[in-house]
């Protein structure tokens, strides 16, 4: 069974007149001990889905779900004390923006101990515990790869650097020893080298503790090498997903080819100075989402049909939604209910990823 | 911290310094005796005006008079009332202690129902009770003090009879002036009826407390029940609700401290507009401060009165913010001297 499971995810903003849908019919699971991907450009909704799940958003925004279960248990119909029992010790997250989630007023040690739960400190008196709470701290901050534990348990969170605070959040996350831990854009804004470092925790958590990561970016370099499978989001919905090879190789939905196109570095054959090939406009803002699927107005290949949603199809593990996925321009042709706007020349796209198509005739 | 401490002292002794300067310049811009209007006494012969010149130094250099000025401000002389011919010094440390005992009781209240108030609609906010409240304060700090008093004692000192109208005690009690605080001198005055006397002088206090602390607890509300709904915002509260604290120990860890920092500056400062409202309050319900002695003291055109009695409040008002400032600015963490400074 899937540890954290998502379908359908609908999240309604009542505006003036209209209601809105930030999120429209999200859909990924998250197998245990799986390192999932969720990828997205900003204003894609990443970061709702993460606060649906934890439930932080704002109490008039309405979430609905045909399913929103952890192990099963249905965290959209669990009262409060329920959920958070379960975000105590089963899901963490770390945050976006590392400084703004650190109480200002409080010291670094004060909030790491804070977040170790009552059941690991086992002693019985009270110095002993803070003693013993103070021990499991410094050994959670040897784990994230601070030395300086003593330096940075004392000072309040504007005196950090942006990497410590990172990976002190990540301390914070791990002091639960939860099973999901929810990476929201952690590597944002870092140098490679400090990127390399909380990456490579991340892989190792993964490895030695069995930990799941839902790794929230839209840094794809670093998706590519550590996680296992993708969702790509684009605009509150559910483009494609499925397994990082498979999706780097094959995307079947135009804006993942984009998304993978607008990285010079998978494309080796690219020359110097030869353009950047990126989608042209920008992602809509909330208040002018166009119907159907939201790409549309961007799609090099949109037709009429794309003013319907297109459901979610599967291809061996790889799901897609797109009336006319690239690699599989057949399947669109034989759809009886496309029209004569498809006669029209559609725009020339290119569909096979030459770079990728190189690699695999080496294999 | 020390540092800090200078600077603030600093702060404190230029500004008393300039309102010094100030006060002594006064009388020469009075209309009137010069000698009357510094010394408070009406000279009857040349003789005493020439002793009193002498000892106020009125033929020497301008500098020289703010010497002798400064020396007898210090010495607790204050020149005597031109009126009464009283001491004003035992004249002020008579009439100041029951404006500062009618603060405290408003600042009481406007602290210990405001703040709560204000966290409690805040963290609860949009929901019907939070309007109310909301409402009640914006109302509640659009009244004019001195009407509200005017109001309270027509309700309930004229037409329902409940509470005494004047005042801080009846005159049937014989309490000694002690230390100046109406309860403390009930105790000490060691009186055969000290019950009687203290629910006596409660009855007293109620109304000035009740119309000065009315918008002063509106004001606290107000204030608070913003800060807490922007600190409720911020991401450290949803990154604390992701960890799965309880709200109890959000609110007690995270919350309250936030939001009290930003406000308690502004809650501060609002203990000079307490002075001020305490003074007009205590004319309409003749309470013996000092801001009634000072309108008396206006109304009789006693000039050396109404020098000291500006110069003692605003010395008071000043030494207030300052300490009060300094107190905030020391208990709030982000604003420690170490910065760390981005390389």
């Amino acid at each position: 069974m899937a540890l954290l499971d998502i379908k359908n995810l609908t999240l309604y903003l009542d505006g003036p007149g209209e209601t809105i849908k930030a999120l429209e019919k999200v859909t990924f699971t998250l197998q245990e001990g799986e390192i999932k991907a969720l990828v997205g450009e900003s204003g894609s909704g990443k970061t709702l889905v993460v606060k649906a799940i934890i439930g932080a958003l704002p109490e008039h925004w309405r979430v609905k779900a045909d399913r929103l279960t952890y192990k099963g248990q249905d965290l959209l119909k669990m009262n409060y004390e329920q959920r958070r029992q379960i975000m105590r010790r089963e899901i963490a997250v770390v945050f976006q923006e590392p400084t703004s989630s650190l109480d200002p007023s409080v010291k670094l040690g004060e909030q790491i101990q804070e977040s170790i739960p009552d059941e690991f400190v086992t002693k019985k008196w009270f110095w002993e515990r803070n003693k013993q709470r103070k021990e499991i701290a410094t050994g959670l901050l040897h784990k994230v790869g601070i030395r300086e534990h003593d330096r940075w348990m004392n000072s309040y969170p504007y005196q950090l650097p942006a990497d410590v605070s990172q990976k002190i959040m990540i301390a914070m996350a791990l002091a639960s020893e939860p099973r999901i831990l929810i990476a929201d854009d952690s590597t944002r804004g870092m140098e490679s080298t400090t990127k390399t470092q909380v990456l490579k925790l991340l892989l190792k958590l993964n490895k030695t503790k069995n930990l799941s990561i839902l790794f929230v970016s839209h840094d794809l370099l670093a998706i590519t090498t550590i996680a296992d499978t993708i969702t790509v989001l684009y605009c509150g919905q559910t483009v494609e997903s499925g397994k990082v090879k498979s999706l780097l190789k094959r995307p079947l939905h135009p804006y993942t080819k984009a998304l993978l196109d607008s990285v010079p570095s998978f494309q080796s054959a690219l020359k110097t100075k030869s353009p950047l090939t990126a989608l042209s406009g920008t992602i809509p803002s909330l208040q002018h989402l166009p119907a159907g699927c939201r790409l549309g107005p961007r799609c090099p290949n949109a037709r009429k049909k794309c003013v319907q949603v297109p459901i979610m199809r599967s291809i061996q593990g790889h799901n897609y939604s797109c009336h006319y996925p690239l690699h599989l321009p057949k399947a669109g042709k034989k759809d009886p209910t496309d029209d004569k706007f498809g006669e029209q020349d559609p725009i020339k796209f290119n569909l096979i990823n030459p770079a990728l198509e190189e690699d695999s005739a080496d294999d | 911290m020390i540092k800090l401490f200078i600077r603030y002292i600093n702060l404190m002794v230029i500004t008393i310094f300039a309102l010094v300067l100030l006060s002594f310049m006064l009388p020469f811009f009075f209309p009137g005796d010069l000698l009357t209007n510094i010394s408070g006494i009406t000279p009857q012969s040349l003789e005493q005006r020439q002793a009193l010149e002498k000892a106020f130094a009125l033929n020497e250099s301008i500098f020289v008079q703010f010497q002798v000025y400064l020396s007898n401000f210090f010495a607790g002389d204050w020149g005597v009332s031109s009126v009464s011919q009283l001491n004003l010094y035992d004249e002020i440390a008579y009439a100041f202690p029951a404006t500062l005992e009618l603060m405290l009781y408003a600042l009481f209240v406007a602290t210990f129902v405001g703040i709560p108030v204000g966290f409690l609609s805040g963290l609860k906010h949009h929901n019907p009770a939070d309007m109310g409240v909301v409402t009640f304060s914006i109302v509640g700090y659009s009244f004019p003090v001195f009407w509200l008093a005017l109001v309270f004692i027509t309700l309930f000192c004229l037409q329902l009879e409940w509470l005494p109208m004047s005042g801080r005690i009846d005159l049937l009690f014989e309490v000694k002036h002690i230390t100046g605080f109406v309860f403390i001198d009930i105790i000490l005055s060691d009186l055969n009826n000290t019950k009687e006397a203290i629910e006596n002088a409660f009855r007293h206090a109620i109304l000035p407390t009740l119309s000065i602390s009315i918008v002063t607890t509106c004001l606290f509300i107000r204030f608070t029940r913003r800060s807490i709904m922007d600190v409720m915002q911020k991401g450290y509260i949803i990154a604390a609700k992701s960890r799965g604290f309880t709200q109890w120990q959000i609110f007690i860890k995270h919350s309250f401290k936030n939001a009290l920092i930003p406000i308690l500056p502004i809650l501060a400062l609002q203990i000079s507009t307490l002075v001020t409202n305490a003074m007009i309050v205590e004319t309409i319900f003749s309470w013996p401060g000092i801001g009634n002695w000072l309108i008396q003291a206006i109304y009789q055109q006693d000039y050396p009165a109404i020098r000291a009695g500006m110069l003692v409040v605003a010395l008071f008002v000043l030494t207030l913010t300052i300490t009060l400032e300094f107190i905030t600015r020391a208990i709030d963490p982000t604003k420690d001297e170490t910065a760390r400074a981005a390389v």
